[in-house]
């Protein structure tokens, strides 16, 4: 027996027996597992550090310092892992932890909001100073009708949507879809930071710009009526998912002294929160578009429906900002 | 080849991660495709016994939900790893070693957006050309995938040869250890550990082959010796299992290779 048969002889028993711990380990919960064998396993894990060294120094061999290397990284996750809660307290989330966040990274909202209210003010008023600016600004489905004819329209016509079946199911189409847009706003900026900027700007463009359209054709009243109501959430929403990508790429892009995965990972609970709240409010806009926003002024007079818009903006305003809590 | 990430574990260990070849994550993806074609084949079916009216809005709503959490669900449950990863013995782990979280989990998942965009070519463009093979979505969770499965513990009995007197004079050491580098270590363990599954005929070319070789280059005049014997031999110094002083030595020049 030599040096390093018999350190594999003595050894690879309590390998193997880690080994089949961390099977046993991937298919039970911790609690189904017992305190005994999981302090054993924690012991085993010791050992097989002190044996990875040990065969670092002993030998070259690729495959025992690989499959050495392998078992204590499995085992190494175990035993560090973060401890799971056992249940998200849902209300602290959403009533505390969310606007905590909101809070505490009020300056990527800023700049998310601003540059939407930005593109906004440059679409608005290069539509208002020249009509023709419209076609180059906006895609072409915008231009089927005129702004005061599609208000004709929809105001003498039977109503869009009658049913709550139709209602539910056109808002549930919108809410998807505009949290994948929501995503993908976000995935540009988390990779980028610029990119949010800019997907916000255009987005706000194109909004100033109709808004434009309608003012011009007479129809202004018309247009805050209808968009309102989902708009005080949606736009919103479109901004703090904006500023979840601007945390996110502000972190990777400009990561500081303290290294990019620290700036990272103090960066993805807040993100995290940011999109969630995004998503709910989206699922509520997107209801509220299907049905709500939809209904003509012979059902609910131009009026309540821009009162019921603000209503909505000031509530959800007074859940994310409200409380001056730091997290 | 592929750069291994280095994580230092408390006790002062040095971890490696092994990266998961492209190959491995591609194939591990197209099963969590067809997985998740059949989760929402059978949704479909399940939503049809609904009534009427809450049809369409939960069939819209399931499949987004579906879709978009199937991925992080399973890494959260599963411990960095889908149905498709867990076949193939890859996992997601966090860039320090540990498991994912559920915000980095979904952070990867929704840059997958733009992993995917023209069929793939993102994703597949930025983890070639990261060292550590990262996708975009990896890149901003700082996340990894890495090789699970773990290789056999060697079995010493390939090294294990009867000794030759003429591989166990001192200037033969002093080759092996200063003229044999780690890559022709490694090559010729796996030489020694691939030998019982190779054909008589390959076994004896490939041996003789390298044996030539190492007989030139370490000055090996013993014509009895086999090319396997010689080889085993060479890996068994290599591997630190010849560490007796040769025999006419005197006890201060022992060494041990490895």
């Amino acid at each position: 027996m030599t040096g390093l048969e018999s350190f594999i002889d003595e050894r690879s028993a309590r390998w193997k027996r880690l080994s089949a711990l961390l099977d046993e380990v991937q298919e039970a919960r911790e609690t189904e597992l017992g305190r005994a064998r999981l302090q054993e396993l924690v012991l085993l894990y010791r050992s097989a550090c002190t044996d990875l060294n040990r065969a670092r120094t002993l030998t070259a061999n690729p495959q025992l310092i690989g499959s050495l290397n392998q078992l204590t990284g499995r085992a190494y996750r175990f035993v560090y892992r973060r401890r799971r809660s056992t249940r998200m307290d849902l209300k602290k989330f959403f009533l505390r932890d969310i606007p905590a966040t909101f809070h505490r990274r009020i300056g990527f909202i800023q700049l998310a909001a601003a540059a939407l209210l930005a593109g906004a003010a440059v679409g608005f008023c290069a539509v208002l100073s020249n009509p023709a600016h419209a076609q180059a600004l906006l895609p072409h489905q915008f231009f089927v009708e005129r702004p005061a004819a599609r208000v004709e329209q929809i105001e003498t016509s039977k109503e869009r949507v009658d049913t709550l079946r139709e209602a539910t199911a056109f808002g549930a189409y919108l809410y998807t879809h505009n949290i994948e847009v929501s995503f993908l706003t976000f995935a540009f900026g988390a990779l980028t930071f610029a990119g949010a900027i800019f997907l916000l700007f255009y987005n706000g463009v194109i909004l100033g710009a109709v808004a434009a359209q309608y003012l011009a054709d007479g129809a202004g009243t018309f247009f805050v009526a209808w968009v309102g109501p989902h708009g005080a959430l949606e736009l919103p929403s479109i901004v703090f998912a904006g500023a979840a990508g601007l945390i996110a790429g502000n972190a990777l892009l400009m990561p500081g002294d303290s290294g990019r995965a620290a700036a990272l990972r103090d960066a993805f609970p807040a993100v995290f929160r940011m999109l969630s709240a995004c998503a709910a409010l989206l699922v509520c806009a997107g209801l509220i578009e299907g049905s709500f926003s939809q209904l003509s002024a012979r059902s609910v007079p131009y009026a309540l429906k821009i009162a019921v818009a603000l209503a909505l903006f000031a509530a959800m305003c007074l859940w994310l900002f409200g409380r001056r809590e730091t997290e | 080849m592929r750069r291994r990430t280095v994580v230092q574990s408390p006790e002062h260990v040095l971890i490696e991660l092994l990266p998961a070849g492209l190959g491995t994550r591609f194939a591990a993806f197209l099963l969590d495709c067809v997985l998740l074609l059949g989760i929402l084949s059978l949704l479909d079916r399940a939503i049809r016994l609904l009534p009427h009216g809450a049809r369409d809005m939960v069939s819209v709503t399931a499949g987004f939900v579906v879709i978009w959490g199937y991925n992080t669900f399973f890494e959260v449950r599963w411990n960095g790893q889908t149905p498709g990863k867990r076949v193939l013995g890859i996992r997601v782990v966090d860039g320090r070693g540990l498991p994912v979280d559920l915000a980095q989990s979904l952070i990867r998942n929704v840059v997958r957006l733009l992993d995917i965009l023209p069929a793939g070519g993102i994703g597949m463009l930025s983890a070639m050309l990261d060292s550590e093979h990262r996708r975009l979505g990896d890149r901003a969770a700082d996340t990894r995938v890495v090789v699970e499965s773990q290789p056999a513990i060697p079995a010493l009995e390939a090294l294990a040869v009867r000794r030759f007197n003429s591989l166990r004079t001192l200037r033969v050491r002093r080759y092996v250890e200063h003229r044999i580098g780690v890559e022709e270590r490694e090559l010729l363990f796996s030489l020694c550990l691939r030998a019982p599954g190779l054909s008589e005929q390959a076994r004896y070319q490939l041996f003789e082959e390298v044996g030539a070789h190492y007989r030139a280059r370490l000055g090996i005049e013993d014509p009895h010796l086999s090319g396997e014997s010689l080889v085993r031999g060479l890996a068994a110094m290599c591997a630190g299992l010849e560490t007796e002083p040769p025999p006419a030595a005197p006890k201060s020049t022992r060494v041990r290779v490895g």
